[in-house]
């Protein structure tokens, strides 16, 4: 498993040269500079591409319309990561999220040749692999939010929370149990690591 | 005080991020030494989220197909276009008023003199009808009195007589 820091320093550093300076930038700026970040939170919340692509227009169409509310650049990311979540999250209240198959993945990399063609396995994987989906699909808003902001978009306890409007140890409670959540399931099922 | 596998388990996700003490996180791994369960809930952790992650990265793969139609930026240019329309009615409504002011004709005023001449065309027509009418009485004259009639309206057409007259000749 990589390791995760608690602080990634190349988006503190980042934040910090934002923070300092005063935006002269439009929130519509900003949303196509950081369109990689959000389609990355789309990616997270496990939104199709033409759901994904709605979402992204919706949150740049409030951009346009929040133009130059904000003082600086780093509160103008944080308030478009913020709309982008609640987006992204009311797409998966419809359960339209996470849809493709573990098997569509699998075939997907297998086509990219990242993963090892040995049948057994590729099986074992395959297994693995859906009941994670299956768990990603269930869980509920509350812990999904948190879980793709740390573990996929890199943020830490602290920027979460901003995000969302939640105290750090919060943040780090939701992050505790989404993950269990995530484990038992796979040893309920039968599942060894 | 050794710690039980419930109170391990609490921190295990903490253990995995890296966010323990070394104190905490030294507890952790002697409990981990010798818990086989402990041990298999940690693999479960760490497998998960590499799970996760193989899923969010396909994910990721099809957000490249996501493009933001650039209309999306047009907008941002759309008040030069309001202010070109506003500044053409405004054009038009300015023009309009100007021109009012400027080439409409004056309303055409009778002046003393004026007036008096056309008393005085008035009364010498209605004179000539009245004496027309006297004539017209005597059948010898009646080629007289048509010229007459003829007279008045080709002389002083704006009259009360000369419509009389016109009558009287069809």
């Amino acid at each position: 498993m990589r390791s995760v820091n608690e602080i990634n320093p190349d988006f503190a550093a980042k934040a910090g040269q934002a923070a300092s300076e005063q935006s002269s930038k439009s929130n519509l700026d900003i949303f196509l500079a950081e369109l990689g970040r959000l389609k990355r939170i789309v990616a997270g919340f496990g939104l199709s591409a033409s759901d994904g692509e709605d979402a992204l227009q919706d949150v740049s169409i409030q951009a346009l319309k929040q133009s130059g509310k904000y003082r600086t650049r780093e509160d103008g990311v944080r308030w478009l990561i913020k709309v982008t979540v609640n987006r992204c999250l009311t797409e998966h209240r419809r359960r339209r999220s996470f849809r493709r198959r573990a098997c569509e993945i699998l075939k997907r990399k297998t086509e990219t040749k990242t993963h090892s063609n040995r049948a057994d396995e590729k099986a074992i994987v395959a297994e693995e692999l859906e009941i994670v989906r299956e768990s990603l699909q269930k869980l509920d808003d509350s812990l999904l939010g948190p879980v793709v902001l740390r573990y996929f978009c890199d943020l830490n306890s602290k920027e979460v929370g901003q995000i969302l409007g939640l105290n750090p140890s919060t943040v780090r409670s939701r992050l505790r149990e989404a993950r269990m959540i995530l484990a038992r399931r796979l040893l309920e099922r039968g599942v060894e690591p | 005080m050794e710690k039980s596998c419930e109170e391990i388990r609490e921190m295990l996700v903490d253990y995995a991020d890296g966010q323990l003490s070394q104190s905490e996180s030294n507890k952790v791994a002697e409990h981990l030494g010798k818990c086989k369960n402990c041990r298999r809930m940690l693999d479960a952790l760490q497998r998960s989220l590499e799970l996760a992650e193989v899923i969010w990265e396909d994910g990721l793969g099809e957000t490249k197909e996501i493009r933001i139609p650039i209309q999306v930026k047009a907008r941002k240019i759309r008040w030069p276009r309001y202010a070109a329309a506003a500044a053409g009615i405004l054009l038009v409504v300015t023009t309009s008023i100007l021109w009012r002011a400027l080439v409409r004709p004056a309303k055409k005023e009778l002046t003393f003199t004026e007036i008096e001449r056309k008393i005085t065309e008035s009364a010498s027509a209605a004179r000539l009808l009245a004496a027309a009418e006297l004539l017209a009485e005597y059948p010898d004259a009646q080629s007289i009195v048509k010229e007459q009639y003829r007279y008045i309206v080709d002389t002083y057409p704006e009259t009360a007589a000369a419509a009389k007259a016109k009558l009287k000749i069809q």
